[in-house]
């Protein structure tokens, strides 16, 4: 029940709300969508089963490429649900995923991961010479025909298309976990030994395992290409299995959701921040580096960490330090910003013509619709105060904070040893 | 901003509503600015930034100054996807891209969907760099236009030059990469072989920027005996290529065509001189003040992509300047006609466009490097020097039948 009114509320704005959105927050929602499939998809691998793959854009990309091939087989006449369209990339995904998964589940752990990456390298490298399957490096495009009415040419459209997909899936997800074949998922990732002595074979669960991660995968790649019509090798490269990685990672591997508070957070930041500098792919691999460093369970974990102990937490105590720390960081984001952004512009090109008029002087820029000297002491001292000051409050609030959780977790050990 | 205050707008229960004026027109430029590609990327937004601000200077377009947006696509054409859709939301009308042709293949597709989907509400696809040929072929379509050379006007302008120069000699290699625009490189120096009287000896197509070391093809070259190599190789796989055969000591001349990649010429050394490079422009070739006036604007003369894209920001303002909305509503049709029919006068000759293929017919300047040269390039004493401006009615081909255009009425 207490997870049950946030989810229905959730999925009544997310039903109500979009309507009202202009199209690049729509885009942005699909965007949003297809992300967190592909990181509850591949989490099924790497957080419950423990196999942390390398290559799961070799499986996106095979589900987008197989949809657009019905897609145009649609186009040429054949009487086809477009709503159904994704099928195509779940059925892709589940046979490559299969072969795949034969050979890479046979190792574990580093292995497993470079035989992952090996195989979805080898869909990189030989995607762009296949002209016929892959469309050469240009890639293959197809429209979304007309089914029942619906003209599917409307963003909006595709993104309840998407949102009913993404729910489907999730919530089959979901239910797989409940099942025994579930719980033995986490067993082989807790002790695969062991798992093998209880008299099951460990491999044949692995490629199952694989082959309906490989499968939703498949399903997410099928939503990409509905939305965007087009697919081209680019989806096979690294860098979508890279992110991925990010995703689960940053949103927090060991919870169920945890994938999806990932993907939102990183999809919501590329979306907002990635026209508003040049330096938003540094920012973006400083957050997985602070996460990793300083909450290596993850966003989501850190949520059901509070969630678990919140009848023994005194909020009226813990309050002013999470808000002292949070006006801390705050502080420290805005400083290294502004360092980030003056480097960008002091190094920038256009600082090197403005240098050269100034006759090899520094003169002032301008940055957030002010004019700064980048010698003047005015300059810098706003970054010097708001780091020094902004990590004097953190280390302030980690002092109060510490000892509160120390004793909401001795208690709850107390409790668990009663 | 924008997306900062809609954000604000939404948190507090509110939403967005935009109000309807005197249009502005926008130009949205979707190019790779984060990530490896960025320096070809922040090239061609240079340019594009120096053009509009020239037409921006003049009174700008319909009563405003014309917008210009950039977006990164982040190198790869779902990026490129995702950002289309966020420039139409954004009420780009026309839309500039240059650096890679899967991208620029991404662009034009959703392009021509979008147009289908909407009339009316028409977007312009300006493609300043990409040069597969299907882009004017197969793909083409109505509101694409290509202010760039493809495979076959390099070539030909540059086998014309080599021959009247002298370096060509009667056997020549082919050797580019494995993807469309090497296929249509060495398509292109097969057919211009009996016109030109050279013998193509040996064909190689090779990876695309994988191979580490060219040493073995470069014994292939050297067993075939070839006086020039022709190769439309770009960044390492060119710079790697020339090494190789610089250490090898094999004696052939290089036509290239992309040899003017900015750190070319200080990477390769002395082994680029005396190659030859077919290109849209270069400095030497035309006069000076056009160079001047980009470098005091910008802090460097214009390099590699950047002439190019100047031209077609400039055909586009002299399109605009011919077109009148009294300050109303944009429609991007009548400025894709009015572009259709403009002759832009560039330093080296008129640029003008086909209607069949929406291709530019546009001179194509050979030039080779030389030591001492007026417009020095990397910092090196070395640069380029033109030997020959081939006009644009010389180094065109016919329009490809796989172009079925659909015109507006």
């Amino acid at each position: 029940m207490r997870t049950i009114i946030p989810a229905a509320i959730l999925l009544i704005a997310l039903l109500a709300v979009p309507p009202f959105l202009g199209l690049g927050w729509q885009n942005a929602l699909v965007n949003l969508l297809i992300a967190s499939l592909f990181a509850l998809a591949f989490n099924l691998l790497s957080g419950q089963a423990g196999l942390l793959s390398f290559g799961h854009a070799a499986y996106f990309g095979v589900g987008a490429f197989a949809t657009l091939h019905l897609m145009i087989a649609v186009e040429d006449g054949l009487p086809f649900p477009t709503p159904l369209l994704p099928l195509a990339g779940a059925g892709a995904g589940l046979a490559v995923g299969l072969v795949a998964g034969v050979f890479a589940t046979k190792r574990s752990g580093v292995y497993f991961a470079l035989v992952t990456l090996a195989i979805a390298e080898l869909f990189h490298s030989l995607a762009p010479h296949l002209q016929g399957w892959f469309g050469g490096e240009s890639g293959i495009s197809a429209m979304r025909m007309p089914w029942g009415g619906f003209v599917f040419g409307s963003l909006l459209e595709v993104y309840y298309l998407t949102l009913g997909w993404v729910v489907l899936s999730i919530l089959v997800l979901w239910a797989y976990t409940r099942t025994p074949f579930g719980r033995l998922t986490l067993a082989l990732r807790d002790n695969e030994q062991r798992v093998r002595f209880l008299g099951y074979d460990a491999h044949a669960a692995k490629v199952v395992v694989f082959t309906i991660s490989a499968m939703f995968s498949g399903v997410a790649g099928a939503l990409l290409a509905i939305s965007n019509e087009t697919a081209n090798y680019a989806l096979f490269s690294a860098h979508v299995s890279a992110q991925v990685v990010l995703h689960t990672f940053v949103g927090g591997a060991t919870i169920f959701l945890g994938p999806v508070i990932g993907a939102v957070v990183f999809t919501l930041f590329a979306y907002i921040v990635s026209d508003l500098t040049r330096s938003w792919l540094f920012y973006q691999g400083l957050i997985f580096v602070l996460v990793m460093l300083y909450a290596p369970i993850g966003i989501g974990g850190v949520i059901r960490h509070h969630l678990r102990h919140w009848r023994s937490i005194d909020w009226s105590r813990l309050a002013a330090p999470y808000a002292l720390a949070g006006v801390g960081g705050a502080m420290i984001a805005g400083g290294v910003v502004f360092l980030t952004e003056c480097v960008a512009i002091l190094f920038g090109e256009e600082y090197a013509v403005a240098m050269r008029d100034a006759g090899d002087t520094l003169p002032p820029f301008e940055m957030a619709g002010m004019s700064w000297d980048p010698l003047g002491p005015a300059s810098w001292l706003p970054p010097i105060l708001l780091l020094s000051i902004g990590g004097l409050c953190l280390h302030r609030a980690r002092d109060r904070i510490k000892p509160l959780w120390d004793a909401i977790e001795g208690g709850a050990a107390k409790e668990g040893t009663r | 901003m924008k997306k900062l205050s809609l954000l604000a707008a939404l948190s507090a229960g509110l939403l967005s509503a935009t109000v309807a004026q005197a249009e502005p027109l926008k130009i949205g430029i979707i190019e790779s600015l984060s990530g490896a590609q960025t320096s070809s990327g922040r090239l061609y937004a240079t340019a594009i930034q120096y053009g509009v601000d020239k037409i921006n200077a003049g009174g700008g377009f319909n009563g405003e100054p014309i917008e210009v947006l950039e977006y990164d696509n982040a190198g790869g054409a779902p990026g490129a996807a995702d950002k289309f859709r966020q420039a139409v939301a954004d009420g780009v009308d026309i839309v500039f891209q240059g650096a890679s042709s899967a991208i620029a293949g991404q662009i034009t597709e959703d392009v021509r969907k979008h147009n289908i989907r909407n009339p009316g509400k028409e977007i312009m696809f300006i493609n300043v760099g990409a040069e597969a040929m299907q882009l004017t072929g197969d793909q083409c379509h109505f509101y694409h236009f290509r202010y760039t050379t493809t495979a076959p006007m390099r070539v030909n302008a540059l086998v014309q030059s080599m021959r009247q120069a002298g370096d060509l000699g009667t056997r020549v290699y082919s050797i580019n990469q494995n993807y469309s625009w090497g296929q249509d490189m060495q398509a292109a120096i097969e057919a211009a072989a009996t016109d030109n009287g050279y013998e193509v000896v040996d064909t190689v197509l090779h990876d695309v920027n994988k191979i580490q070391d060219f040493a073995p093809f470069v014994a292939r070259i050297k067993s075939a005996e070839p006086e020039t190599v022709i190769t439309g190789n770009w960044s390492n796989d060119l710079l790697l290529l020339m090494k190789a055969t610089g250490n090898a000591g094999l004696d052939v001349r290089f036509g290239t065509t992309y040899l003017d990649q900015p750190g070319n010429i200080a990477n390769a050394g002395e082994t680029a001189l005396g190659h030859y490079i077919a290109n849209n422009y270069d400095n030497s070739a035309g006069e000076p003040a056009f160079a001047d006036a980009y470098k005091e604007a910008t802090g460097h003369y214009p390099l590699f992509v950047e002439p190019q894209t100047i031209f077609a920001v400039g055909a586009l303002g002299e399109a605009l300047s011919g077109v009148d909305f009294g300050g109303g509503e944009i429609d991007v049709t009548t400025i894709a006609k009015a572009l259709e029919d403009t002759a832009y006068e560039t330093p080296v000759g008129p640029i003008t466009v086909r209607p069949e293929d929406h291709q530019t017919i546009r001179p194509v300047v050979v030039s080779k490097v030389v030591r001492n040269a007026k417009y020095p390039a990397d910092d090196t004493d070395m640069g380029f020097e033109a030997v020959n401006v081939v006009a644009g009615e010389d180094a065109i081909y016919p329009a490809q039948e796989s172009c079925a255009m659909d015109r507006p009425d």
